[in-house]
């Protein structure tokens, strides 16, 4: 993966469009955790879904700079 | 823990000589109880805007301050609200940040024209966000006032426009992140709970409403302080509901229900109002039979209301045994009326009493029908999924277009005023003048009392212009190191947090902390200029006074001809009762005549006599624009099911009513109101005419006696001693004796 993305000629770091990506993808799982009533299970509401973020972001992030 | 702390607390008065140790653990009680949340938030949000500030010093962002300031101003007690804050304020910034982009590249090479067209923008934002509620407001407030902040200075440097524009977003993202993450983490306070004690708390007090006035117990004066205080709380339950959506997946889920629960809650209450109204007409007419026969159904009622113990109903669980009781009441209480009707025909009660005593089981049957919807979605809140979820009328708010082009022309002229004053001058700072005092007026409008919130900041930035000399050229070049210049700040910071706790200090402690950490805190590339320092606080003293200045003489919006402009919009919500379309009117005619109200209040909380008038004709409108709706819904299944049944002098006199209501509710006078009350005599006389004295069908004889009962009401309504229609009857009183006996004489 190319660290810079060129975006109307401005460019952008790839990382910042990963987090925001894995922002959406957190949602999108977050959504899916309420309906299937995960969140009764857990101690921290906020704190898992920070951790789960920060997991994903971070592992996405080392694909781009392996 | 708590539990046995408390009990200490409760029985410790009893004992008069309490020990020491008695006397210190009550005093950690009771501070556990009030100031303990108090003092988390000021502690969490002092730690995040130091780590908003630490975090954009490492990343080398160009001015960190801008993500403490951030910090500062998205803060909220409760999680859900800073999501909610944090959504609106991002999402404003983006828009912003685009009109910024789009104006510089037009009109880069001519200031005047940019900054004409800023003012324009920044309006017709401000007057967007009198226009919405809530959060949502926040956001136009937003996209506003980034064109000034960004773009005023980018018209000094129109090559930087882009990178500015980058690195704003980049540090309100990072403030925003902060304050986020530390208030989720740190000792969250969740909304859900109080939304949950909010609901709860609501239920109970309008049992005991209910309890009372169906009772008898409640006076007028009681009804209607119950009843200011419902519509705050209506509106103040949407305002939780919209932000606890975005902390809690639980409430996003349930999210509908609640809806739904207001906009039932608005329509029960305007009809346990009417109910009582009518009571109390009815005691005055001295009908005594009627009187006690209707009351004996009352007593009923409150039972229903309590579990199977004697106490009153708090959860939602014990809601749904409530609501299988009310479902029951309702099913027997037809046949039940009938039977007393027929007693009373027996008895050789008059016609008009008998047709009093039909207005008032419809409206306790409507009552109790509202009252089973009402109890059934409370209950419907505790499993996950209902099927009450499904397709809510949403809460209308209604602000009048004229206020929000007022705050919005408001703001375009102080920006236009001072940008003007920047240009001729020359000042270096004028620029800072232009944009800062845009973005106070555009978030101060949505206050309800903008000229005393900007005054009180204004104290508090002449507190921060003194504290922020004194740290600025004698504190900070001695310290090295963020640990060291977080420990400086920290006294600040906490005493300025402090004050925004408190009501009284609220606005001080708010200039405090935004503009010191403005003046004062240093960028990574600290300046210690002392011409610039007071050129900056010069150009903020000059921004607020001319604020304050501008939200005194630019109609204040608690003029009372500004009031009389909103009670004239209530007026009128008569008029979209009458004409508006039908489906989902009546919840929409309900909330949006609330949000006018909630409006009014607080324009004229400290004029009791305006606020009381105002409240008169929010019942009156109330009243019999609701009876009005269910007239015409009435109307369209007669229509429906049969065409026939009304012959054409009665709808004709039926249509004429529709005219003659909103004229006298657009133009309040003696004239008008006599039309109206011709008008709904003339239809009575019809509807009683084609119901006539001859064996009907009983489902057709059902439905006009039905129609009958609510023209009667809106009848009944326009005589009310206590309405403000009142005065206005006297020189028309000759003409109602005359027309009073007559549609019952048979």
């Amino acid at each position: 993966m190319p660290r810079e993305i060129s975006l109307f000629g401005a460019y952008i770091p790839t990382l910042l469009l990963i987090v925001i990506a894995t922002g959406l993808l957190t949602m999108a799982i977050d959504r899916l955790l309420v309906h299937i009533g995960w969140y009764r299970l857990v101690w921290h509401p906020a704190l898992f879904r920070i951790s789960l973020f920060v997991c994903l972001a971070a592992l996405s992030g080392l694909w781009v700079y392996q | 823990m708590s539990g046995s702390d408390s009990s200490a607390a409760i029985s410790a008065p009893s004992t008069p000589p309490a020990s020491l140790w008695q006397q210190i653990r009550e005093a950690a009680t009771s501070w556990n109880q009030t100031e303990r949340p108090t003092w988390i938030y000021i502690f969490k949000m002092v730690f995040a805007a130091l780590l908003a500030l630490g975090i954009g010093m490492r990343l080398d962002l160009d001015s960190p301050r801008t993500a403490m300031t951030t910090v500062f101003i998205v803060m909220q007690p409760q999680s859900g609200m800073i999501f909610a804050k944090s959504f609106y304020r991002i999402a404003g910034t983006l828009v912003g940040s685009l009109a910024v982009v789009l104006f510089v590249a037009l009109f880069a090479q001519t200031p005047e024209l940019f900054l004409l067209c800023t003012a324009i923008w920044i309006g017709l934002c401000t007057a967007g966000s009198a226009y919405n509620r809530n959060f949502r407001s926040y956001g136009f407030v937003l996209s506003g006032y980034t064109v000034a902040l960004i773009g005023i200075p980018a018209v000094v440097h129109p090559a930087l426009t882009f990178d500015s524009v980058v690195t704003r977003v980049t540090e309100l993202s990072l403030g925003i992140v902060c304050a986020a993450v530390v208030s989720a983490l740190i000792f969250p306070q969740r909304s859900t709970p109080a939304l949950i004690r909010t609901i709860r708390s609501r239920f109970s007090a309008f049992v005991d409403l209910i309890g009372g006035t169906l009772g008898g117990s409640v006076d007028r004066q009681q009804l209607e302080n119950t009843n200011a205080r419902f519509i705050g709380d209506i509106i103040g339950l949407e305002a939780m509901r919209s932000s606890a959506v975005f902390e809690d997946p639980d409430v996003r889920l349930r999210s509908g229900r609640l809806t739904r629960m207001n906009s039932e809650f608005m329509a029960l209450s305007t009809r346990v109002h009417a109910l009582h109204q009518l009571m109390n007409r009815m005691h005055g007419d001295s009908h005594a039979v009627i009187v006690e026969a209707i009351e004996s159904y009352f007593r009923e009622v409150g039972p229903l209301l309590t579990r199977s113990g004697g106490e009153p109903v708090m959860s939602a669980t014990d809601a749904a045994d409530a609501s299988e009781k009310l479902l029951h009441f309702k099913a027997e209480l037809p046949k039940r009326i009938r039977a007393t009707r027929g007693e009373l025909a027996d008895a050789q009660v008059s016609a008009s009493a008998l047709l009093d005593f039909d207005t008032a089981s419809e409206l306790l049957y409507r009552v109790i029908e509202e009252l089973h919807a009402y109890t059934a979605t409370y209950a419907s809140l505790v499993p996950r999924t209902h099927e009450r979820e499904q397709r809510q009328p949403a809460y209308v708010p209604k602000t009048s277009l004229l206020t929000a082009s007022i705050a919005g022309v408001r703001a375009g002229i102080v920006l236009l005023i001072l940008s003007a004053f920047w240009i001729a001058s020359g000042w270096p700072s004028g620029d800072f003048a232009a944009l800062n005092a845009a973005a106070i007026c555009a978030i101060v409008s949505a206050l309800p009392n903008p000229a005393a919130a900007t005054k009180k900041m204004a104290y508090g930035i002449a507190i921060a212009i003194g504290l922020g000399y004194v740290y600025a050229f004698h504190i900070f070049p001695h310290l090295d190191g963020f640990l060291l210049l977080a420990s400086a700040l920290l006294p600040v910071l906490l005493l300025a947090v402090y004050m925004t706790t408190r009501p009284a200090t609220a606005g001080i402690g708010m200039g405090m902390c935004i503009f010191f950490t403005f003046l004062a805190v240093p960028d990574n590339q600290a300046h210690f200029n002392a011409v610039t320092y007071f050129n900056q606080s010069a150009a903020l003293m000059t921004s607020i006074i001319v604020s304050t200045i501008a939200f005194q003489v630019l109609l204040p919006p608690a003029t009372a001809w500004l009031v009389r402009h909103m009670e004239k919009q209530l007026r009128k919500q008569v008029v979209q009762a009458c004409f508006g379309k039908l489906p989902q009117l009546a919840a929409s005619f309900e909330s949006g005549t609330r949000d006018l109200m909630h409006q009014i209040n607080a324009l004229t909380s400290e004029q009791a006599a305006l606020q009381k008038s105002a409240l008169g004709w929010m019942f009156a409108t109330l009243e019999i624009g609701h009876a009005v709706i269910e007239l015409r819904l009435e109307l369209e299944l007669i229509e429906r099911d049969w065409p026939k049944l009304l012959p054409s002098s009665a709808q004709l006199a039926l249509k004429e009513l529709r005219d003659y209501l909103p004229a006298l509710f657009a133009d309040p006078n003696a004239r008008t109101l006599a039309a109206a009350f011709h008008a709904n005599n003339r239809a009575i006389n019809a509807v009683h005419a084609t119901i006539g004295p001859a064996y009907r069908e009983r489902s057709e004889r059902h439905r006009l006696q039905r129609t009958l009962s609510y023209l009667h009401f809106i009848r009944t309504a326009l005589l009310d001693e206590q309405s403000p229609l009142q005065p206005l009857h006297d020189r028309s009183a000759n003409n109602n004796n005359n027309i009073e006996g007559k549609p019952h004489a048979a």
